[in-house]
């Protein structure tokens, strides 16, 4: 059963992999990180269910917080990428 | 109960495979980001609830917190990420787009 498990998170990860490496754009590779860090996330949770061990599970709580901030401050470099500096910032400028 | 949890931890894996398949599958950005920012942490939270099923109190308290810090927090990245990209790309396609007028009618952005 966690055979099976882990290799659906696998594919799932290989997925976003290739999402990773042909996107379109910055934002794309961002969100195909995501999706392979929560694909981790899964698999580890399924590797403790199976072996009984909880030492690994703080891991989970740690990497939670650690991809939202990365989501984040990637929206916003992204958000500011194609501003100047010194230009104005109103989102007419921004969208422009 | 053991094969409750199995199947819980399978479901999850089917879950985590939409979203990927719809990360690869739709052409538009908005389209990816809604695969694969909403069905993510669904499928972290069904497994994290099969694997506590077999854990028991120790596990299932982090795996609670785990679960809840992602299913919170990973909608409002992805949606600071469709932001960005509606300020950065021309989204012309889009049927109904009530962000751009709101977005001309407000005050600069500060932050």
């Amino acid at each position: 059963m966690a055979t099976a498990a882990i290799v659906l998170f696998v594919i799932a990860g290989l997925g976003g992999t290739y999402r990773l490496l042909a996107g379109p754009s910055l934002a794309d590779r961002i969100i195909a990180l995501d999706v392979l860090l929560i694909s981790f996330m899964c698999a580890l949770a399924v590797n403790a269910a199976d072996t009984g061990n909880t030492n690994n599970l703080i891991m989970l709580v740690v990497l939670a917080i650690i991809g939202f901030t990365a989501t984040v401050a990637a929206a916003r470099f992204l958000q500011y990428e194609h501003t100047q500096p010194g230009q104005a910032t109103s989102p007419k400028d921004i969208s422009s | 109960m053991t094969v409750f949890a199995d199947i819980l931890i399978l479901f999850g894996g089917l879950i985590a495979l939409l979203s990927a398949i719809g990360l690869l599958r739709f052409s538009t950005p908005y389209a990816r980001f809604h695969a694969a920012g909403k069905a993510s942490p669904i499928a972290l939270m069904v497994v994290a609830l099969g694997a506590s099923l077999k854990l028991g109190a120790a596990g299932a308290a982090l795996l609670a917190i785990a679960a809840t810090a992602m299913i919170l927090t990973l909608p409002v990245g992805v949606h600071l990420l469709f932001r960005a990209v509606h300020r950065t790309t021309e989204s012309s396609h889009l049927v109904v787009d009530e962000l751009a007028p709101a977005e001309a009618a407000a005050e600069p952005p500060t932050v």
